[in-house]
């Protein structure tokens, strides 16, 4: 999507994508609640369980964002690589947002596909 | 892990003109976003090396391209985070101080921004101006409140007096010592008001962003 003139959008097209975007906090929220995680991690989790495919070049302005908001705390660790790597946790706070969104979320799609079956047939 | 020469210099490129761009963004945050993407870089390269097959040594330029390449331009990644960044602090406080330097910033990366900036400072103005006429009052009785001047055209002229200096001549006091409650609800309501009204442009904003940034 990116560089794209959002005019050159179809209007189906433009929904997915807010849909996604809208799903991306909830879901790096998600990639860390086993533990922490450094940035390609996230990304890596992202595309492995998920359908969310994640431009790099939104994630990390995101990550900070979250870190700013007091929802993921973050620390250097050093690696084997030869460079440190940035490693982000849930904060207390960040644990609580997610079960809320997580909650949000169940509630909203089981609603969502009892609305859907007739047309999910239809698809098949 | 080695890298040739050419390969650090187009790191390094990079990352120089990501810095140029993150304005008004605190130098320490700035050193950890510019660390963070240099670590994402060199694991990224090194990956799609593993990734073909080979062995992990030398970061080829090849692989150092396209980690780069999947980052954006370092003009739209610096938007991103300043975005981001600025939002979010705004989003977090309630402070009308906070509000206003991150739309002094939002003002330098849109129009949009500009005309939010310069209606949240005359909401805050105003509000000021209605409290500090109502702290004013007690202390100065006679002349401090909201006046109102004939002037020459046989219009009046409404103007909020702080009573310093000597009774105005013509004028009429017109809500006496009502202002001191008027001036701090109105003056409050003012301040909460205009507060509210630029977070829901910030927050519009940040949607908005989805069009350009999916």
């Amino acid at each position: 999507m990116k560089g794209r003139d959002p005019r050159e959008q179809e209007p189906g097209d433009k929904w997915e994508v807010q849909l996604r975007k809208g799903c991306l906090e909830l879901a790096i929220l998600a990639a860390l609640w086993d533990g922490k995680r450094y940035g390609l991690e996230i990304l890596r989790r992202l595309e492995s369980d998920s359908d969310l495919i994640v431009s790099e070049g939104t994630v990390y302005p995101l990550l900070s964002r979250l870190k700013a908001l007091g929802l993921v705390r973050s620390e250097w660790v050093a690696s084997d690589a030869g460079h440190p790597r940035k490693y982000y946790a849930l904060t207390p706070a960040g644990k609580r947002r997610a079960l809320e969104m997580a909650a949000i979320w169940a509630q909203f799609s089981s609603s969502m596909s009892k609305l859907l079956a007739p047309l999910a047939k239809e698809n098949r | 892990m080695t890298m040739t020469g050419d390969s650090q210099q187009k790191i390094d490129a990079y990352l120089g003109r990501l810095r140029g761009r993150l304005r008004g963004i605190r130098d320490d945050e700035v050193r950890e976003i510019v660390e963070e993407l240099r670590s994402h870089i060199m694991d990224k390269a090194a990956a799609s090396k593993e990734a073909a097959g080979e062995a992990n040594g030398e970061i080829t330029a090849a692989g150092v391209d396209a980690a780069l390449a999947a980052l954006g331009t370092p003009e739209e990644l610096a938007s991103q985070y300043m975005t981001e960044n600025l939002l979010a602090r705004a989003e977090v406080s309630r402070s009308p101080v906070q509000i206003l330097r991150s739309l002094f910033r939002w003002a330098s990366l849109s129009v949009a921004g500009f005309f939010v900036l310069l209606g949240s400072i005359l909401g805050y103005f105003l509000g000021a101006v209605f409290i500090l006429v109502a702290v004013l009052k007690p202390f100065h009785p006679h002349t401090a409140g909201l006046w109102v001047f004939p002037n020459g055209a046989g219009d009046s002229e409404i103007s909020f007096r702080m009573g310093f200096g000597s009774i105005p001549v013509g004028g009429r006091d017109v809500l006496g010592w009502w202002i001191v409650p008027i001036g701090w609800m109105a003056g409050g309501g003012l301040v909460m008001l205009t507060t509210h009204i630029a977070l829901w442009f910030v927050r519009r904003y940040r949607r908005s962003l989805v069009r350009s940034w999916g």
